[in-house]
Formats: structure tokens, C-alpha cells, sequence
């Protein structure tokens, strides 16, 4: 038996790491943090993805020499974005192609000692804040080849800091956008409540057209200290030429809560790993998905809710649908450390499926080493009921106002539990224009 | 309709060897038996993973996970667990060359 061989090379080598590090004016704990990450790059590289994770995701047909990261490209002057007018926000943080177009921050918040802004900056102006958290707890470099990838070339990204105690009450937007064909993004998204503290940030991905690729490599991470409350959105809304892989992790402390939307409608590819850590106790996390993938679309999650302290709370909805040839990937799993008595961990994943070609892999897991827990999961899948349809267009509806109606009452009990009113709104229109695309 | 794409020398694959591909973003096998090529997504359409090292005999492609069978010239499913066919596509040589296009 022969073996097939696939040549590859990468932009991404040594001698552009170097140039990438000499255009970044980073203090030195950054720098070496970078060269630690690049190492782990290198050596992740050549060793095949955990198979657990990745045998459902074919990246074969990824090259990624085709892109580079931009020192150039002008910023598109127009988004076509779904939240940046639609509310006022305390404060707002744009990228484009990696570079940051815009940061502001009502003063009053300033005045009280929260941050916002460029990560790019913020680690020169306030390292001390930031040092202790960047990719040390949450997202580590050597995680896989993508994380160690992103923790060598991250290019900026959107950091909010709340100082203990202050509660903002007016959501935040930030918005990672992409413009110029062939375009990276490596934005990292860092979060910091101290105690007491509460935030809403509203994360939203987009592109300037719908022909350009693209690659974003992001990470994110979410630091939730003891009694803080974090809501935490992001729309991913790339078009469907952009290659999306990002690490995604939040750890919550004593009585903390955080509240986590994913919404995914972009992306040629786009996988997630999503961790959630219960590190006190008492902490609670809810994790909200909402996934619309058609045409030849790939979306792929793999979920983990880690219950590390007792008294701890974690529930997971996400629900998918999928139309034409596209597929969806869920693979979650609930962990429970053995001193993590009295957890309550909840996963469940729903897929309607629109076509017969379209595909759904939903595999929930438990690993439990505590004995005395309430954890419970499920899965769903299903085609949309003919009964319904036949129903609908008895009383005077078309086939297309149907299934959109199915759809949408499909969407609705995770519409439910997102607790940002334009959120939801903007959600549920951008499924409308999708349903739309195509048509039934 | 799509062009033909050349996607490797004639010289590049043996009788008997195989090469992976791109065929419009599709990962894609070009195997050659004899002087004959064919071209085939390389994706069972059973588990939805790859047929790249999977045993080729008598014109027909073995899945390497479950043991599904797919005739390399239409795609058609021989055996269970596939009850899908797989995508073919066409192959033209020139000059020395391969050349491959989806089917339109």
C-alpha cells in the first residue's frame, strides 16, 4: 500500500517571526513570552492534532501560506456589522485585519479605574495589570499548534479591566473585522473582573466583503473573580471564505458568575475550543450557542465545563442548524474534579437538519470522579417535521414562511436565555437574512 | 463550467500510487492503475473521514476505518456501512500532464 504525501510549507518561519518581532516595540516579558510560544509552534507543528478533537474537522484543505499577517492594508472604511449602531455603548474597541482603528471609553468609567482598549498597547502601559493573566491561566500557548500559533504572532485585541467593585452598567462592543483578500487576524480577546465587579461586553467578527479570505486565529480568555458577574457575547459573522480557529477559555472564582453566547453564522471553517473552569465554589457558568451553517460551511465546537471546586453550576445549550451540503460539529464534555461535590452540570445540544445532504456530529461526554453530583446531558437531531410544514401551509403560508417559522421557534428557547435584549434582536434577524440566502 | 486544472505529472505517480489533491477545496485522491488515473473525493461517505491510505483493488477503493467499498469510476457505494456514493471527477492527460475538473 502506498502513501499519499501532501507538501507543506508556511510563511509563518522563523525569519518572519523575527520580522513580525521587530516591528512590535514589546516589553521584554511579552517578547519572551512570543519566543516561548513560537518554540511550542514549532515543535506542535509536527506532531499531529489530538484525534479526539479534530478526526471530524478535515483541514486539509487548509494552506497557510496563502495568508500573512498585514503591515500595510488600509482599513476598510464601511462594516456591514449587526451590533455596532444598535445601542449606546460605555465604550468600543475596533480591529481591522489586526491593527486597531479605534478605542474609546467613557470617562466616567476611566475615572473609576476600568480599562479598555488595544491589547498591543495596554501591555506597555499596563503591563502590571495584565502580566499576571496574559495566556498564563486561561489559554496557555502549548495547548495545541493553533493556541502556540496565536501566542507567537497575536497582533492586538480587545482588553477590558474592571477594578473591584465597580459594576459598568452599559455594555461595551468590540468588533474584529476583515478586509484586504488574504487578510490574518490574531486578535486576543482578555477579560479581567476583579471582585465584585461587573461587566457586559459585546464581541461581534465581520467582513468587509463577501469574497475576500481570510484567517483568524484568536484566542480568548475570561478571568471572573470571586463574586463578579460577566456577560460575555460573540457573533461570528465572517463571510464564508474565512478560515476560523480559536482557543476559548473562562475560569470563575467563588459565587462568581459569567454568562457566555457564542453565536456562529460565518466562516468557510471555523473551530472553537471552548473551556469553562468552576475554580471556587459556588461559581456558575451558563454558555449559550446559537449556530447557522449552510452551503458548504464547516462549524465545529468542542465544549468543556471543568467543576474544580464544590457547589459549582454549569449549563450548556447549543443549538445548530443546517442546510445545503454544511456541516456542524459539537463535541462536549462535562469534568468533574474529585472534590467537586454537590456540581451541577447540564449539556445539551439540538440540530435541525434543512437538507438531505447536510450533516450533524453531536457526541456529549461525562467524566465524573465525584460522588455526589447531578450531571445530566443530551443530544438531539432531527429533520424539519413535514406534519409542521403541511400544518403551516394549511393555514396560508408558503414553504419558505413555514420552515422560517420552524426555524425560528427551533432558535427561540435559546433566544430565551440571552440576557441582552439587542442581542437577541440581532440574532434573530441575522437568521432571518440568512434563511433568506438561497432561499428554501 | 469549471476548467481543467493540472495537478501533477504523469512522472510524479507509479502504476499502482496515489497522490492527495485539492479539487475546488475538496481533498481529493488521484490514483493511478496502470496508465489509467482517477480522481476521487477523499472522504468516506460513511464516517466522513478520509480514504487516503485506504487498499485499492480492482478499480475500487477500500475504506481504511469500516471497510466500505467505492468504485473509483462513478463513486457508486459497493458495500456497507457507505450507502452514499462518493464524488468523482474528470480526468484528462496531456502532454505528460493530469489534468482534473469536478463533473459538471
Amino acid at each position: 500500500m502506498s502513501t499519499a504525501v501532501t507538501a507543506r510549507t508556511t510563511s509563518f518561519d522563523a525569519e518572519s517571526f523575527e520580522q513580525f518581532l521587530s516591528t512590535r516595540n514589546e516589553p521584554t516579558w511579552v517578547t519572551d513570552q512570543r519566543r516561548m510560544a513560537f518554540e511550542s509552534y514549532r515543535e506542535l507543528l509536527a506532531i499531529e492534532l489530538d484525534p479526539e478533537e479534530w478526526k471530524r474537522v478535515d483541514i486539509r484543505a487548509f494552506r497557510a501560506e496563502k495568508f500573512g499577517i498585514s503591515t500595510t492594508s488600509k482599513p476598510a472604511t464601511s462594516f456591514g456589522t449587526l451590533l455596532a449602531d444598535r445601542a449606546e455603548f460605555a465604550g468600543v474597541v475596533s480591529h481591522i485585519d489586526g491593527a486597531c482603528t479605534r478605542t474609546t471609553l467613557d470617562p466616567k468609567w476611566a475615572a473609576k479605574g476600568v480599562l479598555f482598549g488595544n491589547l498591543s498597547d495596554l501591555v506597555r502601559d499596563h503591563g502590571d495589570v495584565l502580566k499576571p493573566y496574559l495566556m498564563t491561566h486561561a489559554v496557555k500557548a502549548d495547548a495545541d499548534r493553533f493556541a502556540a500559533w496565536h501566542g507567537a504572532f497575536w497582533t492586538g485585541g480587545t482588553v477590558l479591566y474592571v477594578p473591584r467593585n465597580v459594576q459598568v452598567a452599559e455594555p461595551l462592543y468590540s468588533l474584529i473585522g476583515l478586509s484586504a483578500d488574504g487578510a490574518t487576524d490574531f486578535s486576543h480577546t482578555l477579560i479581567i473582573l476583579e471582585e465584585g465587579a461587573s461587566a457586559t461586553l459585546l464581541e461581534e467578527t465581520a467582513s468587509a466583503s463577501a469574497t475576500a479570505s481570510g484567517l483568524h486565529v484568536g484566542a480568548v480568555e475570561l478571568l471572573v473573580a470571586s463574586r463578579a458577574n460577566l456577560r460575555y457575547v460573540q457573533l461570528q459573522n465572517w463571510n464564508d471564505k474565512v478560515w476560523h480557529f480559536a482557543h476559548q477559555a473562562g475560569r470563575v472564582q467563588n459565587d462568581a458568575s459569567l454568562q457566555w453566547t457564542v453565536g456562529a453564522l460565518g466562516a468557510k471553517l471555523a473551530h472553537i475550543h471552548q473551556d469553562v473552569h468552576l475554580d471556587g465554589k459556588g461559581a456558575a457558568a451558563e454558555v449559550n450557542g446559537v449556530t447557522f451553517a449552510t452551503e458548504k460551511q464547516l462549524i465545529s465546537y468542542y465544549t468543556q465545563q471543568t467543576h474544580h471546586a464544590p457547589n459549582t453550576r454549569s449549563d450548556l445549550l447549543y443549538k445548530d442548524v443546517v442546510r445545503d451540503k454544511a456541516r456542524c460539529i459539537w463535541r462536549g464534555m462535562i469534568k468533574v474534579d474529585p472534590g467537586a461535590q454537590k456540581t451541577d452540570g447540564y449539556q445539551r445540544n439540538d440540530s435541525l437538519l434543512m437538507s438531505e445532504t447536510c450533516r450533524a456530529d453531536a457526541i456529549p461526554g461525562l467524566e465524573i470522579e465525584a460522588d455526589d453530583v447531578r450531571c445530566t446531558h443530551g443530544a438531539t437531531c432531527g429533520r424539519v417535521d413535514e406534519e409542521q410544514l403541511f400544518y403551516c401551509m394549511c393555514r396560508g403560508m408558503s414553504r419558505g414562511e413555514a420552515m422560517h417559522m420552524i426555524v425560528e421557534g427551533f432558535f427561540q428557547r435559546v433566544y430565551d436565555r440571552i440576557p441582552v435584549e439587542i442581542v437577541r434582536e440581532t440574532l434573530g434577524q441575522a437568521v432571518e437574512r440568512k434563511l433568506g440566502i438561497g432561499g428554501e | 463550467m469549471n476548467d481543467f486544472e493540472r495537478v501533477a505529472a504523469v512522472n510524479d505517480i507509479p502504476p499502482g500510487g496515489r497522490l492527495s489533491i485539492l479539487v475546488d477545496d475538496t481533498p481529493s485522491l488521484l490514483i493511478r492503475i496502470q496508465d489509467e488515473f482517477f480522481a476521487v473525493e477523499d472522504v468516506c461517505s460513511h464516517d466522513g473521514q478520509p480514504l487516503t491510505n485506504g487498499t485499492v483493488e480492482n478499480c475500487a477503493i477500500t475504506c481504511p476505518r469500516h471497510g466500505a467499498r467505492f468504485d473509483l469510476r462513478t463513486g457508486k457505494p459497493l458495500c456497507m456501512p457507505a450507502i452514499e456514493p462518493i464524488s468523482t471527477f474528470e480526468v484528462q492527460v496531456r502532454n505528460g500532464d493530469v489534468f482534473v475538473r469536478p463533473r459538471s
